[in-house]
């Protein structure tokens, strides 16, 4: 940090500059160490707090293991209709130009606003044993809501933005310019897709993913409302480690250690792709 | 027989970007398209790739309708400003593109495809560039790669949209001259799409000037500068600017001198334009009958003097151009002021839609008669 403001700044900066610039650097990173770094700790020593074995033990529980599996499906599921989704909408924002565009932006946008609690409500309201699609859902015997259709449709609505967003400024940006000559030369729609459109958005796709997947692993919410809290069944890796904190604390610390743990690698995977790739997904970041 | 275009409208919303426009270019035949941005030069150039429909009119390529084909089908090759390459291929995968993602019963054969690129790239003089990436290539080297992607798949019609407008004067110079060149070995039916008219004029068999959407002229660079069609044509390539005259009867008057007008019949005309090139404003001994100028800006462009003058009855300073040599033999600017001739004069009557109704060029014998202020019709300032 200090090497980079010495290299921006020309010459030897006042005495005054010098202590603002250390002051504000400190700062900030007291906040983030008090508020991301100390709790993060905190988890792990929690977890380990009653040793080695137990910490095993408790994640070997088989409710544990039955939320793991269950947050993986969701994600598995949630992810990849996102990715689809992600694209498609990204793509018609910056290539076609249509009535209510605006609109569709907006709409985008829209999970990132509203409170997921709230988006779990909604997905009552309409799926739910009295929603309006229940008692035809009923008769076709599927249940979406309390099941994991409701799960998914929840991390879905939840994290829709994450891919979309992350795609559109890098669209815009790179115009259509690049697939109107892939066009012109010969190639035919999914050869535009996948060797020109899709090559020049790889990094940012993979960034958005990422985003999308943690949060899809880590939603709490929107899917406590409609997951109705069946251990083993319905409960999903957050759900699971709420409950296990009203009962075991040390248990439920060693689940959140692996949500935690999950939130660090998809950081590390994020820093390394913005080393990398960072001038592909310079648009913004 | 070639490409006939006919009659294409097309229009965005309320901003018309082409009216009623008809060509014909043919076989083999390197034709500019000139005009200022917004003239509707590009919305042609897409219509005819086929990235664009036009809402009425025609293009038929040797008796078969060309709006009718796929973009893909056309076997057209675009050439953007911004070159459009793939930066995640290598030179080598950009040209050979058109021919991968041909469908695999008319696919040539990799070791075809690899000998093509080899042939091209050595066409636009770029062997040895072969793995390389776009972004490790310069402006005009990047732009020959666009030319050898576009011939890759052996196109009837070549397009050109501002190939040189991104690139700086120099290479944009030399550019010119080999693409030429490379016309003249290819012989391609090409359209290139400018702003810039001494690339237009310097290249072309035939310029087509466009303005607001509708063809002001088709000519050769020579018609088109000797004899400009329209006042537009006249001020946008051959720097023709509009001096205070007025037409009465068979008479031409300006700045207190006449001149007869030959077969000149605009009595009805709503407007009247009367343009003077710079190089036809030419240095006059001083005393004589010339017109008096004052001299207000002079810069010595290599062996050509460019001069600001103001005269009267005009708030724009006229711009003239001489030779150096001239201008040192003359030498006789008096305060700043100076004599000069106008040696040829473009005279256009328009009606109120603006179409020229009548043209005339007059070369005023120096001596002319002097004449009474009559009553004078409305003119163009």
């Amino acid at each position: 940090m200090a090497v980079i403001a010495s290299v921006v700044s020309i010459g030897r900066p006042a005495l005054s500059a010098r202590i603002a610039r250390a002051v504000l650097v400190l700062a900030a990173l007291a906040v983030l160490g008090w508020l991301l770094v100390l709790p993060l700790l905190a988890i792990f020593t929690e977890a380990f707090h009653q040793g080695y074995a137990f910490y095993l033990d408790a994640i070997k529980q088989p409710d544990t293991i039955a939320a793991v599996r269950l947050t993986l499906t969701v994600a598995a599921i949630a992810v990849p209709l996102n990715l689809v989704f992600g694209l498609a909408a990204a793509w018609s924002m910056t290539h076609f130009e249509f009535r209510g565009k605006a609109l569709l932006g907006a709409l985008i946008d829209l999970p990132f606003s509203i409170s997921p609690v709230i988006a779990g409500m909604m997905l009552i309201l309409v799926y739910g044993k009295d929603g309006w699609l229940g008692s035809w859902l009923e008769a076709h015997g599927l249940q979406v809501i309390f099941a994991v259709p409701g799960l998914v449709l929840a991390t879905v609505l939840v994290t829709l933005p994450f891919v979309a967003r992350e795609l559109i400024p890098l669209m815009q940006a790179q115009g259509s310019e690049q697939e109107e000559a892939a066009l012109t030369l010969g190639a035919n729609g999914w050869q535009i897709f996948f060797r020109v459109t899709l090559p020049r958005v790889r990094w940012a796709l993979l960034y958005g993913v990422l985003l999308c997947n943690a949060r899809a692993m880590g939603e709490f919410g929107a899917v406590y409302v409609v997951s109705g809290h069946l251990r083993g069944i319905t409960n999903t890796l957050p759900l699971q480690v709420e409950q296990l904190y009203q009962e075991n604390f040390s248990a439920a610390f060693a689940a959140a250690s692996l949500l935690a743990l999950l939130t660090v690698v998809t950081l590390g995977i994020k820093r390394v792709v913005e080393w990398r790739h960072g001038d592909a997904l310079n648009v913004h970041h | 027989m070639g490409i006939e275009i006919s009659r294409l409208r097309r229009q965005y919303g309320a901003f018309v970007a082409l009216d009623d426009v008809s060509l014909t270019i043919g076989d083999g035949e390197f034709v500019a398209v000139l005009g200022p941005s917004g003239s509707g030069k590009t919305s042609l150039l897409r219509i005819l790739a086929g990235l664009d429909q036009p809402d009425s009119g025609s293009v038929v390529r040797d008796g078969h309708d060309l709006l009718a084909l796929d973009a893909r089908r056309r076997g057209v090759g675009l050439v953007f400003q911004h070159y459009a390459l793939f930066p995640h291929m290598t030179v080598a995968q950009n040209v050979a593109f058109g021919l991968r993602v041909r469908p695999w019963h008319v696919r040539p054969k990799a070791s075809v495809i690899k000998a093509n690129v080899e042939h091209l790239l050595r066409q636009v003089e770029l062997e040895g560039f072969a793995d390389r990436y776009p972004s490790q290539l310069s402006g005009g080297q990047r732009q020959r790669v666009a030319f050898a992607r576009a011939l890759a798949i052996e196109p009837r019609l070549l397009l050109l949209d501002e190939p040189f407008g991104a690139l700086d004067a120099q290479v944009r110079v030399t550019l010119r001259s080999w693409l030429r060149e490379f016309h003249r070995s290819l012989g391609i039916t090409t359209l290139f799409v400018t702003h810039d008219q001494d690339e237009a004029l310097e290249m072309a068999d035939r310029v087509v000037v466009m303005n607001r959407g509708r063809i002001e002229q088709i000519g050769t660079p020579e018609q088109i500068y000797r004899q400009p069609a329209t006042p537009f044509a006249s001020r946008f390539i051959a720097r023709g600017q509009s001096v205070p005259a007025q037409v009465h009867g068979q008479h031409l008057h300006l700045f207190g001198h006449a001149w007869r007008i030959e077969n000149f019949a605009a009595d009805d005309a709503h407007e009247i334009a009367v343009h003077v090139r710079p190089e036809d404003i030419a240095l006059a001994p001083m005393g004589g009958d010339g017109l008096k100028a004052q001299l207000i800006n002079l810069r010595h462009v290599g062996g050509i003097v460019r001069a600001s003058l103001r005269v009267e009855n005009r708030d724009e300073p006229l711009e003239a151009e001489w030779n150096e040599r001239d201008w040192v033999r003359h030498s006789a600017a008096v305060d700043g002021v100076v004599n000069v001739h106008l040696q040829a004069l473009t005279v256009f009557a328009t009606d109120r839609e603006g179409r020229v109704q009548a043209r005339s060029t007059v070369h005023p014998p120096h001596a002319s008669f002097p004449v009474a202020v009559g009553p004078w019709r409305r003119v163009e300032a």
